[in-house]
């Protein structure tokens, strides 16, 4: 009896409906004995068409409320881009006030989407525990955006010419107290996550990217920033203020899911020191001016979302509706990358690797 | 943004003489209609350090086929497919159906006679 | 006597979908899930598994793509089975309605029971919506409910639907309108 084995291509689909996945996305891995040796993707499960409707239907002042609703996740950061792009091409005035503002309500944002993203990859590994407490630590955050904005998701916060809302005294200390809470809990996560047996298992050495992969697969956001790349676009961003409420790149080694959770962790670290610097510093003045105009030329603005970079290129022809919005995701231009990691990977961690990218299929397909 | 216009029967050449993968972070391609027959079609690229953004152009009309850079930039394969599906263009070896489906809007994002 | 129904009520089993929501509602939905809300208590489970699930938490306006998966999730889950559409725009479309690639609501697909508005729905509406339709889940009778769209013809096997001959046609294409 000959004992050769062959070795069976063997297709397993991840999706599109899946537990491990919030949105519907479908992978189909090829993998020989567990080793996954291609993957196939589809994501256009959520494509509704934002970019056609925001050049035909809606006027640029109501574009910034529609493109919020590309993603719950980064719905700030959606709004934000467009609106500086569109500022620029009014060249409207914005005050340094409504600037401190925008930030804040940014960076709250990141903070509790890269606890969700924590939490998810934990349950996705298998620790039920960690993703209910994470889970637990990251209501006060939406507590605090819900204080600040009147909502907990989609917040409607920004609007061309400055914010809608502005907070007191009261709310002021509150925020400062949730942030000092949020601070210890994160601290004693980075200790969980950096001595945790466990979760060390499920994540060192795993999914890994090398610096050169990251530079030709162009990835961006924590996926790059955790092999030491120093991208990140809120440098030097003209704006917002962000230098000067203390903003850091945070860079890792090793590429692997468990750098890209210390990157996430140490994020939010900064984060809420900028949030602190934001609340105290807090300059005078008014939240809203006056824009007249109609949108005129090209513009493309950029920003770090929670996930990377996200670009919009906005041409206006003097008209109240804009001739063109092009929406660049930060997972739409990772997917690629993505798609080269999972090669040579165990199938049974492609849904820990996958949580760790955090994907947001609604952004990349509009 | 800086922009500079590229010939159509160099883009590939030009592309790879252009970019470098350590000083240039493709962004994305990107089209604009112009009116219902011709299309402007960017490669968008910003700088690493300094954030500088350079647009390569080029017109072309929905006759033409597009040449597939993704030898040079391997992550253009996605925005290629999503050119195909929103212009109706054709990109070389890019099929359609990233996002549409069968009886989905063909080309929705061109410009129609009004 | 054994009555599976009061049993039931305890222990409700919720299949959630995302049909091209912008994921507010989901994260919600997930918070409804988390320590603060705890929908736990009320014995809620999400089991990302229709053939054990008595209810579907729907979200999004429907996309083209995701028309043939919602109509296959909704016909796989046993009766009785209640279907609970969050947010405004699986409700109606709300800010989606109109655009090329959308269905302005699930309730063109499969039939609703409970709609829960906002945008996005808070966790204490979801909350609401929740235990609502595990009323309605009581008054439910084992009768074969149909979705509404997508197959021209369910078969039949016997007097049942033929879940599987009718998974097995997904994606044919058959009358899509
Ligand atoms: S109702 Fe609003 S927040 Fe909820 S999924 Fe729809 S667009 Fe997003």
């Amino acid at each position: 009896m000959s004992t050769t084995t062959k070795a069976v291509d063997m297709q397993i689909p991840l999706g599109a409906q899946h537990i491990s996945l919030l949105e519907p996305v479908k992978f189909t891995f090829t993998t020989q004995n567990e080793k996954i040796v291609d993957v196939g993707s589809d994501v256009g499960f959520v494509h509704r068409g934002v970019e056609h409707a925001c050049s035909s239907k809606f006027e640029f002042k109501q574009v910034g409320f529609v493109v919020a609703r590309i993603c719950g996740l980064c719905a700030i950061t959606h709004s934000m881009c467009y609106t500086a792009g569109v500022e620029k091409l009014l060249d409207a005035q914005v005050t340094q006030k409504a600037k401190y503002l925008r930030t804040l309500l940014i960076e709250l944002d990141r903070i509790h989407s890269h606890m969700l993203c924590l939490s998810h990859t934990c349950e996705n590994a298998g620790f039920e525990a960690m993703f209910m407490s994470l889970m637990g630590d990251r209501e006060p955050v939406m507590g605090l955006q819900e204080a600040i904005t009147g909502n907990r998701v989609q917040f409607d916060y920004i609007t061309i010419g400055g914010v809608t809302r502005e907070f007191d005294a009261q709310t002021a200390q509150k925020i400062i107290q949730v942030l000092g809470q949020t601070q210890k809990k994160i601290e004693g996560y980075i200790e969980e996550f950096q001595n945790n047996w466990s979760l060390s298992k499920k994540f060192e050495g795993i999914g890994a990217l090398s610096p050169e992969g990251a530079y030709e697969y162009n990835a961006i956001g924590p996926l790059a920033r955790a092999c030491g790349l120093q991208v990140d676009v809120r440098n030097g961003l003209d704006y917002l203020p962000y230098k000067e409420v203390g903003f850091t790149t945070i860079t890792q080694t090793g590429g692997d899911i468990h750098a890209r959770n210390m990157v996430r962790l140490y994020e939010i670290l900064n984060s809420i020191k900028m949030c602190r610097n934001i609340v105290e510093g807090l300059p005078e003045g008014e939240i809203q001016t006056k824009v007249r105009g109609k949108p005129q030329g090209e513009v493309i603005t950029r920003l770090e979302a929670p996930r990377g970079e996200l670009m919009y290129y906005l041409k206006g022809e003097n008209k109240k509706v804009l001739d063109r919005v092009r929406i660049k995701t930060p997972t739409f231009a990772t997917i690629p990358a993505m798609i080269e990691i999972f090669k040579g990977q165990d199938y049974a961690d492609a849904p820990a690797i996958l949580a760790s990218f955090d994907p947001c299929l609604s952004c990349t397909a509009k | 943004m800086e922009k500079i216009k590229l010939e159509f029967d160099r883009i590939h050449a030009e592309i790879g003489k252009f970019y470098d993968k350590k000083t240039w972070h493709f962004m994305t391609l990107n089209g604009v209609a112009l009116d219902e027959n011709t299309l402007e079609v960017q490669w968008l690229f910003a700088k690493y350090e300094s954030g500088e953004i350079v647009a390569l152009y080029t017109v072309v009309d929905y006759g033409q086929t597009l040449p597939d850079i993704s030898d040079i930039i391997p992550s253009a394969v996605i925005s290629q497919r999503e050119m195909v599906d929103m212009f109706g263009i054709n990109v070389q070896s890019s099929e359609k159906g990233l996002y549409l489906d069968g009886d989905s809007k063909d080309h929705p994002l061109r410009k129609e006679r009004s | 006597m054994f009555k599976l129904k009061n049993f039931r009520k305890r222990s409700l089993w919720i299949l959630h979908y995302n049909a091209g929501s912008c994921n507010g509602c989901d994260i919600e939905i997930l918070a409804c899930l988390g320590p603060t809300y705890d929908l736990e208590r009320f014995g809620v489970l999400n089991r990302g598994n229709p053939k054990q699930s008595d209810m579907l938490l729907i979200t999004g306006p429907v996309t083209y793509r995701s028309r043939e998966r919602v109509v296959e999730l909704f016909t796989q889950m046993p009766e009785p089975k209640v279907v609970v559409a969050v947010g405004s725009c699986t409700c109606t479309g709300g800010v989606f309605s109109g655009m090329y690639n959308v269905e302005d609501g699930v309730d063109k697909y499969i039939p609703v029971d409970v709609y829960i508005p906002g945008c996005a729905a808070t966790p204490e509406y979801i909350i609401d919506g929740v235990l609502k339709g595990l009323e309605l889940l009581e008054h439910k009778s084992k009768e074969i409910v149909k979705p509404k769209k997508l197959f021209k013809k369910l078969s039949f096997h016997k007097d049942h639907i033929d879940r599987r001959g009718i998974a097995g046609k997904v994606g044919e294409n058959d009358g899509k309108d």
